[in-house]
């Protein structure tokens, strides 16, 4: 059975993306910029969505 | 209730608890893996929500702590463009007034936000200076401008009456 691997692609690219918001977000907020600290919070948030729709989407898809 | 779920192998079972096949526990399939990484997202997500939370806090101005106001000092005796140095909100918070011009004071808790040193007003250079690894500090706002400082200094409002020069409160205080 082959299996398409985009999905773990994709899914890990996003975490990827999570690991530099949160970076992003932390610095920002001991830099007293808590409109960036915001930004890059909702960020972080509408990634689990997207991760979830990702799965949910690629958990079944064969090359 | 009878199911027919054993006459079916491998039957369909996708949920978000039983991750782990019996007979293939040790095995870390395709999605598996792809669970543990949605699974990651959300940790990601939900530890956000407290530094957002915190952060809104403060831009809403819930973070200002009202102290009882302290007398600095009486207007006659700072010189403009003089600075002073008091205590606020304790007596063991190093602070700084300075006198801009006429009417404007500017006052900060001048623990360096580096590495708290205390800092010090030089009206030659029209900035605030951190001796112990060359900070500087603007005036005006509190914005560190060189060296090693990257926050600004927590800045005390102050308002003058009958004369006298009162420290009011600590924008953002942090400890
Ligand atoms: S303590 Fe002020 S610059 Fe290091």
């Amino acid at each position: 059975m082959k299996r398409s691997y985009v999905g773990v692609a994709v899914l890990a690219f996003i975490l990827f993306l999570n690991i530099i918001f949160t970076q992003y977000m932390v610095h920002q907020f001991f830099y007293e910029n808590y409109v960036n600290t915001l930004i890059f919070c909702g960020l972080n948030i509408v990634l689990f969505p997207i991760a979830l729709f990702a799965y949910k989407k690629m958990k079944n898809v064969k090359a | 209730m009878p199911s027919d779920k054993n006459n079916k192998i491998p039957f369909n079972e996708d949920n978000y608890t039983h991750n782990i096949e019996r007979n293939n526990e040790r095995k870390l399939d395709r999605r598996g893996f792809m669970k543990t990484l949605a699974g990651a997202a959300g940790v990601f997500a939900v530890s956000s929500l407290p530094w957002g939370a915190v952060a809104a806090k403060e831009l809403m101005g819930l973070g200002e702590k009202e102290y009882p106001h302290k007398k600095i000092t009486d207007v006659s005796k700072l010189a403009v463009g003089d600075s002073l140095e008091f205590k606020f909100p304790g007596d063991h918070d190093d602070a700084i007034i300075i006198r801009l011009n006429e009417n404007k004071y500017v006052a900060y808790q001048n623990a360096c936000t580096h590495l708290r040193c205390p800092v010090f007003w030089v009206k030659e250079q029209n900035q605030m200076v951190c001796p112990c690894h060359h900070g500087f500090f603007d005036a005006e706002t509190g914005a560190p401008t060189a060296g090693p400082p990257r926050r600004p200094l927590p800045e005390i409002q102050v308002k003058v009456e009958n004369g006298a020069i009162y420290a009011v409160r600590v924008k953002r205080y942090e400890a």
